[in-house]
């Protein structure tokens, strides 16, 4: 149909503060990534088309936080995402994908991302994605059996982790340990009631803060994602940080 | 590496083939301190503990598709024993071999000294040289520069996850919870 962004009205695109993520300007705004494959939707989501510098019409995919909890995430002034151009990122819990198209447009054809996933009906929808998608590596597998996959699966910049398991802490571990280079970082959602639902989220939160302190991997900021999701975290760090120079 | 001083190799099992690692200068390696972790990370210094023996690239992407199903489940394949055999020291009867295999899954290690009769070692220390390998992999074997070894690991990954799709012929989701 048509939405706010089409119909004549003039749209401006902004760089984020995040380098891969950019704010249209128009009637409402919104967060946005740049397509990279011109013309096509992912999951029906809204494009927007705009003049680049060079004439050139330049394409952008509509970022919606009530769908991502990375952009509910960004939105909510994640300080850092760990997901740049040219990173590598290992994305457990890809689901169908929608969240991993936009990490592929922010890391671009340079960039990958080893989407996990073990659900049969959503890693339909993940594998048709990454066929169009060529930085997208789709893994069918058990994120709880790392080893199943360490033939496809490089050393990794950031682990992104949604897989909303009560031992997600111990899942995104095992994984780190195979292929988070020292230095990388992870950003994981945590959906309190997943965890425990019999305490606070915050209690839960910093439960999950300490179980990854424990192997490694040091939390450096956590962020609420309210309003888009309710008692959801996002905890970002640094797996064995290097020593300061 | 640890307390034996037997010669140590490592396996890496890439979306391209099998490669064979030696260890050199293990004695001085103490691991988990920062100055390895530094040496991991640099691939001049990584290069001097690590030196490739060995690399068999997969004849074909059905050949690869059979070989990353076996590891999965850890099961030797046929290319996997051969490769083996061919590039590691003879095991003679009835002596003790001088040398360790360091594989990064027991499942495999196990099926590795059954069917090729070598020992193997799977610790932390193997699983830490393995990082480094992991991370240097494209520069330490020739011709997977510029892309190679990530071209081989999508192909190779749409294939297992179709497979993986294909054969649940029911259409039920597999339930992790």
């Amino acid at each position: 149909g048509r939405g706010g962004m089409k119909g004549g009205q003039k749209v401006i695109i902004e760089p984020h503060r995040h380098e891969g993520v950019y704010i249209a300007r128009g009637k409402e705004d919104a967060l946005v990534t740049k397509n990279l494959t011109p013309g096509k939707q992912v999951y029906g989501e809204k494009l927007i088309k705009v003049d680049g510098s060079d004439g050139e019409k330049v394409e952008y995919r509509v970022w919606n936080p009530f769908r991502s909890k990375l952009a509910a995430g960004v939105l909510g002034g994640i300080a850092n995402m760990h997901m740049h151009p040219g990173y590598k990122v290992l994305y457990l819990g890809a689901a169908s994908g929608t969240t991993v198209s936009h990490v592929s447009d922010i890391v671009g054809q340079e960039g990958a991302v080893y989407a996990v996933e073990f659900s049969h009906r959503s890693g339909r929808d993940l594998i048709n994605m990454a066929k169009s998608r060529t930085n997208v590596v789709p893994v069918i597998e058990d994120a709880r059996h790392p080893l199943k996959y360490r033939m496809l699966v490089g050393m990794v910049d950031t682990i992104f982790a949604d897989v909303a398991q009560p031992d997600q802490s111990r899942i995104v571990a095992l994984n780190a340990q195979y292929f988070l280079k020292n230095g990388g970082h992870f950003v994981i959602s945590v959906k309190a009631s997943c965890v425990d639902s019999t305490v606070a989220p915050e209690a839960v939160f910093a439960r999950e803060r300490n179980k990854l302190s424990e192997s490694g991997l040091k939390p450096k900021e956590q962020l609420t994602l309210e309003p888009y999701e309710r008692d959801h975290a996002i905890l970002v760090g640094e797996y064995r940080p290097l020593a300061e120079k | 590496m640890g307390s034996s001083n037997k010669q140590l190799f490592i396996l890496f099992e890439a979306a391209s083939g099998y490669a064979l690692f030696e260890i050199v200068e293990s004695e001085h390696v103490a691991l988990q301190t920062s100055e390895v972790q530094s040496a991991m990370s640099d691939l001049s210094r990584f290069s001097k503990i690590v030196k490739m023996k060995a690399f068999n690239a997969f004849t074909s992407a059905e050949n690869a598709l059979q070989n990353v199903n076996d590891i999965s489940d850890g099961i030797v394949s046929e290319d996997l024993k051969n490769f083996l055999e061919f590039n590691l020291p003879k095991v003679k009867p009835g002596k003790t071999p001088k040398f360790e295999l360091g594989v990064i899954d027991h499942k495999i290690a196990l099926a590795i000294q059954e069917a090729v009769g070598v020992p193997c070692k799977c610790n932390d220390a193997v699983n830490e040289l393995i990082r480094g390998i992991r991370l240097h992999f494209d520069r330490l074997v020739r011709g997977l520069e510029g892309g190679a070894m990530e071209k081989a690991q999508l192909g190779l990954a749409h294939s297992y996850s179709r497979a993986r799709v294909k054969f649940n012929v029911n259409k039920s989701d597999n339930m992790i919870i």
